[in-house]
This record gives C-alpha cells, structure tokens and sequence, in this order.
C-alpha cells in the first residue's frame, strides 16, 4: 500500500477591483458554473478546493486551497487588510480585459496585501477574453506591465472557462516553487 | 448592504460590512458592537476576529487585542 501523500494547506487571496470576475472565476473553477447575473460580493466568501499536483521535486502533493474572496471595495480595503490578508500565501490577482484602469489598480491591491503578508507568490490574471470586442488592453501593455513586476500571468474568461483552470495551478505551482 | 439586512437582519456579511463602514465614520465602539454580533451569529466568520483584534488595538486595549487574536488563529487553523 503507497503512503498517504502529503496535504498543504493554502491560503490564496483573490485581489482586484470591483467587477472584474474575481468570485466568477472561483465559480467556474471550483463548480465549473457560470451566472452572467452580476451580483458585488458582500462580506467575505470562502470557497475549499482540493487539487493534486506535483511538488517542485516531482513528487505527488495534494493541496487544500482556501480561496478568500472578498469585496473589490478600494475604500474598504485598507481597514479590512489584516481581517483578509492575515496568513495569506499567494494572490490570484484578477483584471478585466475590457476595463484598462483594472490593471493599473493591481498594484495597490498587491501593496496592501503585501503589507500584511510579505512578499508572497503572486500569478494575474486578465480576465473576460469573451469580450475581445471591447477589448482595452492590448497583449504588448499586459505584458509589460506583468514583466515589469516579476508577476506570471495569464487569460482567461469565467464565462467560456478558457483558462480559468491553468491560472489556478499557475499560482499554486508558483506557490510552492517558492518555498524551495 | 442595506437591502439585505431589510431582508434579514441577521445577514452576517451585511452586517460584517457595516461594523466596517461605522469604523470608517470614526465610530469605533459601535463597530465593535456590530462586530461581536457577527461573531454571536457566526463565531467563524472569515476574518472576523482579526479585524476586532484591530479595532481593540485602535481603542488601546492590548488584552482584549491579544485575545482577539488568539481566536483569529483558532478560527483559521
């Protein structure tokens, strides 16, 4: 009989302004549902997901992520950064494709978690590739700005749930590549 | 928020939102006051004790912060 794998727990914060998909791509992800009704996120919202991956040494590992979503309420933010950030291991930080001021807010978003959680993995993620037609970033300002910050990064769009399941995995294996 | 504490008082997110928001008015005390209200109705809510180990901190209460705290790390564990 094979021993048990080891579990790792993960505490990983969603970041990014209001509307830009953030508990969309938990949805798809964790349910792999999409609801195009927007409803703001109110409070905090936790949502568990297990996954099996393979540690940087090649090893089977399965991982408990605790995915904390919360309100993308700039105002709020500061206040509340201890309550969310507190213990965190990674961001999945989220932009929309369609709205440029989105990616530019990340920054503030990292500071803060940042603050309270050090210098933690993060892996973003541009968001809504559904709506190409109103596009506003193009691919050259997204990966400059993602280069520039040392940050992988990603596409996806929680509503055809193209890429949502990679952006996951690309922050958890930048996760645990970063507690070599 | 309000919409959904008319519809149910004790909506535990609604009124996570609104001990933040009496906070940022200035009125600290009655954000605690809403705050362990939460915690009476849901003593797990995701950083709950946290931001009321914070908020014991902003009144100068190192005890009760320190308290707080404790519970915050019981509740995540």
């Amino acid at each position: 009989m094979s021993a048990p794998a080891d579990v790792m727990k993960l505490k990983i914060c969603m970041a990014g302004e209001a509307a830009v998909g953030k508990s969309s791509l938990i949805r798809r992800y964790v349910l792999d549902e999409y609801d195009d009704r927007y409803t703001a996120t109110l409070g905090t919202k936790i949502t568990k997901k297990s996954l099996t991956t393979k540690d940087p040494n090649g090893a089977s590992l399965s991982v408990n992520m605790i995915l904390w979503d919360i309100m993308g309420t700039s105002t709020l933010r500061e206040l509340l950064k201890e309550a969310y950030y507190h213990g965190a291991q990674g961001i999945l930080a989220v932009a929309d494709l369609t709205r440029r001021e989105t990616l530019v807010e990340l920054d503030g978003w990292a500071r803060s978690i940042r603050s309270v959680a050090g210098d933690i993995p993060t892996f973003a993620v541009v968001n809504k590739t559904d709506l190409e037609k109103d596009r506003q970033l193009t691919h050259a300002e997204v990966e400059a700005f993602f280069r520039h910050r040392g940050w992988p990064w990603s596409y996806s769009s929680a509503k055809t749930g193209a890429g949502v399941e990679d952006s996951f995995r690309g922050l958890v294996e930048r996760v645990l590549s970063n507690r070599e | 928020m309000k919409e959904a504490l008319e519809k149910n008082q004790d909506d535990v997110d609604a009124l996570f939102v609104l001990a933040a928001l009496r906070v940022l008015a200035g009125k600290v005390e009655e954000g605690l006051s809403v705050l362990d209200r939460v915690l009476r109705i849901d003593p797990k809510y995701p950083g709950a004790w946290m931001f009321k180990a914070k908020l014991h901190n902003m009144q100068g209460e190192p005890e009760a912060e320190l308290s707080a705290r404790r519970r915050a790390e019981d509740a995540e564990r």
